[in-house]
């Protein structure tokens, strides 16, 4: 691989590697539970995306301390570091956004625009990993960043409409309001930080070349 | 690919006995290309009223847009899928019925449109994917 034959010389680099991989794998996993806890309105499986955060945090843990042990050429452990930090933010949001999920009570008019939403958060997580293997082989990300950013976009235009469907809806009272308003606009949001993620792949394949 | 995985969820729909001002201000305000019209009376069903319709059949004749009612420029009918209807298979109906849109519909009703748009999208992230294109 690229980055491997270019950067590594060592085990600790295809541990951090193979890390960075299962992170974007999880979180991958972390979108789909997302998408069909809300398709099938199951609960069970918004607490599975709180599972799938806990184990990412470890693999962050990983990865962190292995480029900090040396992993990598100076200049590069930055922006591998960065990337890992993205990614765990994305987590972070979905964390929140399955918590509110838990709580939440989703008018049936506004569920299927929220499953359309999950269903392109997971496409947009699947592009970044393809991404990720694709900067790993050293080819060129241009066409995988325009893919993400067509997810995000489209995330972008359903935003506003759900936003003000859902200030039409009558709430029972301020925290049933608030736990809605807040369970959609991490929802909307997640696209948003998983364009950043796909930014600094090209930041750090820009870098190494 | 499959429709359901590319369609704009975001529908809207005006009487046809507005005016199609009253299309273009949804349109603009909700930031749509396209918008769905009751129509009245015996034809009863849906049509669907788009900018090109606006430009060419009103705009482009000098008519006043808050005189001329919606259903009188709707294009009609509609071209309608299924949702499991695949990328290959939407294109070609495309091009074989000359439509820019085609409507995603269920035994509810209509759920999403499939417009050149977000065709063209459903290519560049196959493309990225790696998948086959080849409509």
């Amino acid at each position: 691989m690229f980055l491997r034959r270019f950067l590594s010389k060592g085990s600790k680099e295809d541990e951090v590697i193979k890390d960075m991989a299962h992170h974007i794998d999880l979180l991958c996993s972390a979108c789909k539970e997302m998408h069909e806890a809300i398709e099938k309105d199951d609960r069970s499986l918004a607490r599975r995306v709180l599972d799938l955060e806990r184990d990412g945090d470890a693999v962050r843990r990983e990865i962190i301390s292995h480029v900090y042990e040396g992993a990598f050429l100076p200049y590069l452990r930055p922006d591998l570091c960065r990337f890992v930090e993205i990614v765990d933010s994305i987590f972070d949001l979905l964390q929140e956004t399955a918590t509110h999920y838990l709580d939440v009570i989703l008018p049936e008019q506004l569920r299927r625009d929220c499953v359309q939403i999950a269903f392109l958060n997971a496409g947009a997580c699947e592009m970044l990993h393809i991404s990720f293997e694709a900067m790993l082989r050293g080819e060129d990300l241009r066409e995988k960043s325009l893919a993400i950013r067509i997810y995000e976009k489209k995330i972008d235009d359903m935003k506003f409409s759900l936003i003000r469907d859902m200030r039409g809806l009558p709430v029972g009272n301020f925290w049933e309001g608030k736990t809605l308003s807040d369970f959609i606009s991490g929802l909307t949001s997640i696209s948003d930080i998983i364009e950043d993620a796909g930014d600094h792949l090209e930041i750090i394949h820009l870098s190494i070349k | 690919m499959k429709v359901k995985e590319f369609m704009t969820t975001k529908l809207e729909y005006v009487d046809g006995d507005r005016s199609v001002y009253d299309a273009i201000e949804k349109m603009v305000d909700r930031r749509i290309r396209s918008v769905l019209v009751r129509l009245p009376g015996k034809e009863a069903g849906l049509g669907v009223i788009t900018a090109r319709d606006m430009v060419f059949k009103v705009f482009a004749k000098g008519m006043d847009p808050r005189t001329v009612k919606a259903s009188e420029i709707a294009s009609k009918p509609l071209v309608c899928i299924d949702q499991e209807t695949t990328f290959d298979e939407a294109v070609k109906l495309m091009e074989s019925s000359g439509v820019a849109r085609l409507f995603v519909c269920d035994h509810h009703g209509i759920v999403g449109v499939v417009a050149l748009l977000d065709v063209m999208a459903a290519s560049l992230i196959m493309r990225a994917r790696g998948d086959h294109v080849s409509p």
